[in-house]
């Protein structure tokens, strides 16, 4: 599954690039994350909780930078997590480009995602977790572009 | 890997209703239990308590009433709705499709009201049913309400039903006189499998071709069924001759949101949407 967003962000580029590298902030756009916290070397763990009608998953895992590159602006987020009890897992790689925008103070944010659903998830765990994969990706972009915004 | 659960068994609605309301989030209603224990197997679901709808044989049978109406109890079996003379004389598309879910075997044990409180966007029941003009009666807390199929169905395995609310059945209003009804699926891999995209359809057409009514539902192509209105706006009160029933079919793909997996991708879904309701539409217009 790929995702895709665009957006213009109300703040300068340092400013977000900054916020970018801030891992528990970036997650904590994420809707339905409810721990984040970091265990050293770039390397963060959580727990993301998924209601989807009757169906909660609880997925734990880990999130890490896997690269960085401030003048080039790119930065690299990648994530596994795991629900125990339905024996699913996602896997996932976010590529966060941020340039200047055209006014001043203002950038330009893409994030690219390319996720994966493994594990012995069967025949209604496999749509559940793309559909909120996929409503989740625009939340989460949307509640970036406004956390990073200068007022 | 099932959890252990209270099993609670009510011999009425107004029981398990209370039984609904006492536990909230914690309690889940189980009718034929077809989708239900596998997904407690699976470890999707882990209701603390499941309300057993076995003994609530007030949400049996199927009848016909004084307005002409058609209503299905919740706990009708796929194979009674196949089967009975009653749904057949109202629509034999309803009949047909029912017909045609999955196996025998699950047909005997899956329930309307199980199917519909399921919400899974790939059934064939709410396609269906949407194309008839079917209402869900709904008995909860509050009071009795009746709301349009495509009004229950919000978001994949999500409905509308408040807190305490169990689906008692579903009733169709009459069918005009001449109404042409079909309901198409595409099974590409077996015959009992989920669809790649369903569609139903029904319309009445006047003596001099103009399209009087119609209704379009597809499946299996959103997180919900989809009515497709664009659709049937783009034919209503026309002729329709086949540019009109490709454009109107043109209208039902873009109303798609497909996501990608083992019946094909995203784009082929939508490409196989406009074709079967094309061909949905031309079986009930042409």
């Amino acid at each position: 599954m790929r995702f895709e967003h665009k957006s213009t962000v109300n703040a300068p580029r340092a400013v977000v690039w900054a916020f970018l590298l801030d891992v528990p902030r970036v997650a904590h756009c994420v809707p339905g994350v409810e721990t984040i916290e970091s265990i050293g070397d770039d390397r963060f763990r959580g727990v993301l909780k998924v209601a989807v009608g009757p169906v909660r998953l609880t997925l734990t895992g880990e999130v890490a930078i896997a690269s960085r590159d401030e003048a080039a602006g790119i930065a690299v987020l990648r994530a596994t997590a795991a629900d125990k009890g339905a024996g699913g897992a996602v896997s996932a790689e976010m590529r966060m480009v941020v340039t200047d925008g055209m006014a001043p103070d203002t950038s330009e944010l893409q994030i690219v995602t390319e996720a994966q659903v493994m594990g012995r998830i069967g025949e209604f765990g496999q749509p559940i977790i793309k559909r909120k994969a996929d409503q989740t990706m625009n939340e989460f972009a949307a509640n970036l572009g406004r956390a990073i915004s200068v007022p | 890997m099932t959890s252990t659960y209270d099993l609670h068994m009510p011999a009425t609605a107004r029981e398990a209703i209370d039984l609904l309301a006492r536990h909230g989030d914690d309690a889940h209603v189980m009718a034929g239990g077809t989708s239900l224990v596998l997904m407690m197997q699976q470890g999707l679901i882990r209701p603390a308590h499941v309300v057993s709808l076995h003994k609530v044989s007030e949400l049996r049978g199927i009848r016909s009433t004084a307005d002409g109406s058609l209503e299905i109890g919740a706990l009708a079996t796929h194979r009674e709705i196949e089967r009975s003379p009653l749904v057949r004389a109202h629509s034999a598309m309803l009949a047909e499709a029912f017909a045609r879910i999955a196996t025998v075997r699950i047909r005997e044990q899956a329930t309307l009201g199980g199917n519909l409180a399921h919400a899974d966007p790939a059934q064939d029941p709410p396609p269906a049913l949407i194309a008839v003009g079917a209402l869900v009666l709904i008995q909860g807390p509050g009071p009795a309400r009746e709301i349009p199929l495509e009004d229950l169905l919000v978001d994949i395995f999500t409905t509308s039903l408040e807190p305490g609310e169990l689906i008692v059945g579903v009733r169709i209003p009459p069918l005009a006189a001449g109404t042409r009804a079909v309901y198409l699926k595409f099974l590409p891999r077996t015959e009992d499998d989920y669809a790649t995209v369903s569609v139903a359809a029904a319309a009445v057409v006047a003596g001099d071709g103009t399209v009087r009514q119609l209704r379009v539902a597809l499946g299996a192509v959103g997180a919900t069924p989809i009515r497709a209105r664009a659709a049937e706006a783009a034919l209503l009160g026309l002729k329709a001759d086949e540019k009109a029933i490709k454009a109107a079919a043109e209208r039902a793909a873009e109303a798609t949101d497909p996501i990608a997996d083992g019946r094909g991708s995203a784009g082929y879904k939508r490409s196989m949407a406009r074709v079967f309701t094309e061909r949905a539409l031309r079986a009930v217009l042409a």
